[in-house]
């Protein structure tokens, strides 16, 4: 049985030229096994909290400090463990070295949730290789799941929000072929929508607005969040696959929430405007109703402010049979706010975000909750990435039915995608394709 | 071990040749041809593992190629995009940042230099083009040196004249430049700003223009188009004094040996070498073992992901020595 013989942090860059954590992991047969961390550009105020090392080098956002804490306090502590005791080296990382806490539990603020997701996620790399089992199967093993699936792909085609320059206050619009048979299917129907949409953008706004944001997703200059919503339905159209290809959103309307009258101000993005825009909960969740009556819309994510927990469970009440009212900003992938939130019938789908909980072995704990409750699961990506395809794997072995990763472009989004399609094929006659059952592709484990 | 190793990469390259037949691989088509060869570096790797306890990538192709040192590459950063990959007037293609006076941190200045933009223009200018570009306030000269692309055969007109307003048509033809008014600008542009390097100034065939600019100027003077990172084109190239710098691309000559054969003639010849991306482009990082240069911004992980296996690279050598102010000839 090899044993960690060693773990060493550097620091590396995101998608976005930001710094970020890498860590090997050297075990004692002479392999090593490498991940990085991404970092949100759009984060909530209960995330593990990241350590960035402020000052004027890479404009505050170096990670030396938490690079350090992997090489000097975390490294050492590992030596001679054994890397499939992911669970065990998880809270040791957690509890112990790290140790601090606050109301919603480990929050990971002394080493960084950066520096001890970046080892933990070495580290299950080099458990799956000691197992000598691909990573996916291990991590289905390290949450009791006996069925791999391969998700449906929730692409990001369209940016606004914190991701964008245009007036959009609605963050993301995805697209998700739900109609396909396969994961190689459904990233066929993705990248045929993709490419219309950008030859549709292209037509209307001019080819500066085929340039792409963080995530892929094109940023046109549209005023209208309603906009979005109509380009989604003629690209769709044009690629043949209205029925087959549905829509998502993710507002991120904690952005826009103001917390002094308790409205939303669609109209954000203006500053010093007149506040015409800002409009009531009960108001904001009409316009949802009726952009569910109008289009194809099988997701929405963070409709509502992260403390909003009266109209989360309003909306969920109201559509939440036909539509998944995902919960990013809201549950921040922690076990307690997932289950205050099942509790109140807030919302009944979880955003899963590794780096928002900092840990392997929390994250699958949140995600076991939220299927025991009948909620989806939707694994998803930061808008700083690496070329790191960690979570393509966790989405076939937690079986989440679906995975959030950007466009269908750059390739720290298509690196995941990538690897999904290497794991199809690997799966062969035994890979199912979530399709239709996205939100519940298999039974509760 | 390593020598048989170096012998067996240079057979598999030569048997596909063989049976492709055919002097552009057009039969078995290039790309097929390119990707069964990167599968043998990369077996060829673990059978050096294997047998020499490990060796790196970068110094199996150190192996097989002959060279005696490394050098860690200065990284050419694409930041502002014109041409076929930008929807704006500009009609060279790509404007580069080079780093010449980094150390260790080499990519802290261009990182400073990128956001500064931000903050300046806004989000919407910071949008990005294929290749990761937008603007930089680049106002540390010293260590910061310009490059440019400019991709010269995409304006390039049936009288043998230079369009530098063809991304609008119809237009009135009062940016139409002949080869000569061309080579002029370029010479200006050398004398007012801390221009370094320049790519395909001219289309891929005008010849005469090339060797002219050469001789009038001392910079580098880069073929993409011109070369194609073929061999002979590289030696008519070095008997005209036509350029001297080649960028090479793996995929435009289709195996890794015929790359590095096309490396070793630019440099006998004296030339520098630039190992580049494509603007489609997926995270395999084997360009950045490859060495000596690799493009695009500090932006979007297919550009990335080769940067930082440089740092790892720099990282796992120790003392290696930066190309810094001599990447021209390291």
């Amino acid at each position: 049985m090899a044993t960690i013989k060693a773990v060493k942090a550097r620091q590396i860059f995101d998608s976005r030229g930001n710094p970020t954590v890498e860590v090997d992991v050297i075990l004692s047969d002479g392999s090593f096994h490498r991940a990085a961390v991404p970092s949100g550009a759009s984060t909530g105020v209960y995330e593990a909290l990241e350590l960035r090392d402020g000052g004027s080098d890479y404009l505050g956002k170096g990670v030396l400090k938490a690079v350090e804490n992997v090489n000097s306090i975390i490294a050492p502590a590992l030596l001679g463990k054994d890397p499939t005791k992911q669970t065990e080296i998880d809270n040791f990382m957690v509890q112990q070295l790290d140790g601090t806490v606050n109301e919603w539990g480990w929050c990971k603020q002394k080493l960084g949730a950066n520096a001890i997701l970046a080892v933990s996620l070495a580290v299950c790399k080099a458990g799956a290789a000691v197992k000598k089992i691909p990573l996916y199967k291990h991590i289905a093993n390290l949450a009791g799941n006996k069925t791999l699936v391969l998700p449906v792909p929730s692409f990001n085609v369209i940016n606004g929000g914190s991701h964008a320059g245009n007036k959009l206050a609605m963050q993301e619009f995805m697209i998700l072929p739900v109609g396909a048979s396969s994961f190689k299917e459904a990233m066929k129907m993705g990248v045929e929508v993709y490419h219309h949409l950008k030859a549709v953008i292209k037509k209307k706004y001019g080819q500066d607005a085929t340039n792409v944001g963080d995530e892929g997703g094109f940023a046109p200059n549209i005023q209208e969040n309603q906009e979005g919503l109509e380009l989604l339905k003629t690209a769709i159209a044009k690629a043949g696959y209205t029925g087959k290809v549905v829509i998502g959103m993710d507002v991120a309307a904690s952005e826009f929430y103001d917390n002094k009258d308790k409205t939303y101000d669609l109209n954000f993005k203006e500053e010093n405007n007149d506040g015409s825009q800002k409009i009531s909960g009960d108001s904001l969740k009409n316009v949802y109703k009726s952009y569910v009556t109008d289009y194809p819309i099988v997701s929405i994510e963070d409709p509502f402010d992260q403390d909003d927990w009266e109209h989360y469970a309003k909306l969920t009440a109201e559509v939440g049979q036909q539509v998944q009212i995902v919960g990013d900003d809201l549950l921040v992938t922690n076990p307690k706010r997932v289950e205050k939130a099942i509790k109140e019938k807030a919302c009944n789908a979880l955003l899963l975000k590794v780096n928002q909980i900092g840990s392997v072995t929390e994250s699958i704990e949140a995600v076991r909750m939220s299927k025991q409750a009948g909620w989806g699961v939707m694994a998803s990506h930061r808008s700083g990435e690496t070329e790191d395809t960690f979570i393509a794997d966790l989405s076939v072995g937690l079986a989440t039915g679906q995975i959030k990763t950007g466009a269908p472009c750059r390739s720290e989004r298509l690196a995941k995608y990538n690897q999904l399609l290497r794991i199809e094929e690997e799966l062969g006659s035994a890979a199912v394709y979530a399709g239709a059952k996205f939100r519940a592709p298999v039974e509760p484990y | 071990m390593a020598l048989c190793l170096s012998r067996n990469q240079a057979n598999v390259d030569a048997i596909m040749l063989e049976i492709d037949g055919t002097p552009n691989k057009s039969k078995l088509w290039a790309n097929a041809i390119l990707g069964v060869s990167l599968s043998g570096v990369t077996l060829s790797v673990c059978r050096a593992g294997a047998g020499a306890k490990g060796v790196p990538l970068y110094r199996h192709i150190k192996e097989i190629s002959g060279t005696k040192e490394l050098a860690m590459p200065v990284p050419n950063f694409n930041v502002i995009n014109g041409g076929s990959h930008a929807g704006n007037n500009l009609a060279m293609q790509e404007f580069m940042i080079l780093l010449v006076g980094a150390q260790l941190h080499l990519l802290r200045l261009s990182a400073w230099a990128v956001k500064g933009y931000k903050a300046k223009y806004g989000q919407d200018a910071c949008n990005v083009g294929d290749d990761g570009g937008f603007a930089p306030n680049v106002q540390d000269n010293r260590r910061i040196k310009i490059g440019m692309d400019v991709a010269a055969s995409e304006f390039y007109t049936k009288d043998g004249k230079y369009d530098l307003n063809f991304k609008k048509q119809p237009n009135d033809g009062a940016h139409v430049h002949s080869a000569q008014s061309l080579g002029q600008l370029y010479k200006d542009f050398v004398k007012e700003f801390p221009i370094v390097s320049i790519e395909d100034p001219f289309d891929q065939d005008d010849w005469g223009s090339w060797a002219s600019l050469l001789a009038s100027v001392d910079i580098q003077l880069v073929g993409d188009d011109l070369l194609v990172t073929n061999p002979k084109r590289i030696v008519e190239a070095i008997k005209k004094k036509a350029c001297n710098g080649l960028l090479q691309k793996v995929n435009k000559i289709g195996t890794v040996i015929e790359s590095i054969q096309a490396a070793l003639d630019a440099k006998a010849a004296g030339w520098g070498v630039m190992v580049s991306h494509w603007s489609g482009e997926t995270e395999d990082n084997l360009i950045a073992d490859l060495s000596i240069k690799t493009g695009g911004a500090p932006c979007r992980s297919e550009q990335l992901a080769k940067y930082n296996q440089l740092l790892r690279i720099e990282e796992e050598l120790g003392s290696v020595q930066y190309a810094g102010e001599t990447f021209r000839s390291p």
